[in-house]
């Protein structure tokens, strides 16, 4: 029986030890664990635990290149809407708040010309492709040029979209269920996104302290 | 460089009051006022005791530059992202009950922060770069749909 390690925060499992907390006996091989079990310290599920030693496994990229994919209008458009949504936050940052209003606005006019297209079953396959292929092909650019910005942003992009993929999953196979009674919340620095009663003192991804998460309290609006 | 302060951090000592020789700290709105203040005085950020009180420079240095061979992979991504958005914006919308929609406006959220930081590393760091102007003024110059908020556009470059 091994130890386990979560991809996302660094937890430990050691089947010794057992999660009693979670009504799990010491003894008791990560193999076993209930498959709604998550992981104490920040809720990844089992998916994104890997075997100590192991815990740089990376899913095989698939063979050959993806198949290239028109990205659309609208998806143009809400590159854009991110890019000014980000500058935007870069005023507010400098207290600068005539800039950060006027460009929250051009993010808003981005924003609303994309319509929204796909579900749940696309959004899944958007990220395993990201996963499987659009992070490890980044990975690559950025250390062979020495880029450690972009490796930070990787890193932090990498484990979200896991947990995204993770949480996403998990409301497929149990629906309404899934995240009943939990409250959801949603890192404003890195987008990690905390399913439970109260967020971690610091963010597992990022590092940040508990008031930059924002809870999600009812449907978005665009 | 100009004060500005933390509201979060502040706890009230009043320091920056006293040590302010313009009366610039002393506001009804939690901020320095910027008009009034002193370029590069920190009388108040040497005083204040919380460390709620930085100075933030008008000027930059240029950003450092992305490697193309980065920034392509991260522009894939960053469409990637964008697709996402349309899709969670999608099951926002679509989903049956109350638990799918809040589920889908924190996938929406989440996606939307990894899109700003992948932006920004792909050259849209720092508001003040002559990359972000240079988008600003694309946007100008290129055709724009009917309810493009140019103004808003123009000022930006006037501002920034």
């Amino acid at each position: 029986m091994g130890i386990y390690i979560c991809t996302v925060c660094g937890y430990d499992y050691d089947p010794a030890v057992g999660d009693p907390a979670a009504g799990v006996a010491p003894g008791t091989a990560f193999e076993d664990l209930p498959e709604d079990w998550v992981c104490p310290v920040c809720g990844a599920d089992k998916s994104m635990f890997r075997a100590q030693g192991n815990e740089g496994a990376k899913p095989a990229a698939p063979a050959g290149e993806p198949a290239a994919r028109q990205a659309g209008a609208a998806a143009d458009a809400l590159v854009l809407a991110a890019r000014c949504s980000n500058l935007a936050r870069g005023c507010a940052k400098q207290y600068r708040e005539e800039e950060a209003g006027l460009l929250t606005r051009l993010a808003a006019y981005f924003t609303a010309q994309a319509q929204p297209e796909g579900d749940a079953d696309s959004l899944i396959t958007l990220l395993k492709e990201d996963l499987d292929a659009g992070y490890p092909r980044a990975f690559e650019a950025a250390r062979a040029a020495g880029d450690r910005g972009a490796l930070r942003a990787l890193t932090w992009g990498e484990k979200v979209a896991r947990m995204r993929q993770g949480l996403l999953s998990r409301y497929q196979g149990q629906g309404a269920a899934a995240f009943e009674g939990a409250k959801l919340f949603v890192c404003e620095a890195c987008g990690f996104i905390f399913a439970g009663d109260l967020p971690p003192d610091i963010c597992p991804v990022c590092k940040v302290p508990r008031f930059k998460f924002n809870e999600v309290t009812r449907g978005a609006s665009a | 460089m100009k004060a500005v302060r933390n509201i979060r951090l502040c706890t009230k000592d009043c320091l920056c009051l006293y040590v302010c020789p313009t009366g610039a700290t002393d506001t009804d709105n939690g901020q320095i006022d910027a008009a009034r203040c002193l370029d590069a005085c920190r009388a108040c950020v040497d005083a204040c005791p919380s460390g709620a009180i930085s100075l933030v420079p008008a000027n930059y240095p240029p950003q450092q530059p992305t490697d193309e061979s980065v920034k392509k992979p991260l522009q894939a991504l960053s469409r990637s992202a964008a697709r996402q958005e349309q899709a969670a914006r999608a099951m926002a919308e679509g989903e049956p009950g109350p638990e799918g929609k809040r589920l889908a406006a924190a996938l929406l959220a989440s996606t939307r922060v990894t899109a700003e930081d992948l932006s920004r590393e792909a050259g849209y760091l720092l508001p003040q770069s002559a990359e972000a102007r240079a988008f600003i003024r694309e946007l100008l110059e290129s055709a724009q749909p009917a309810g493009f908020p140019r103004e808003a556009a123009e000022r930006l470059l006037e501002l920034l």
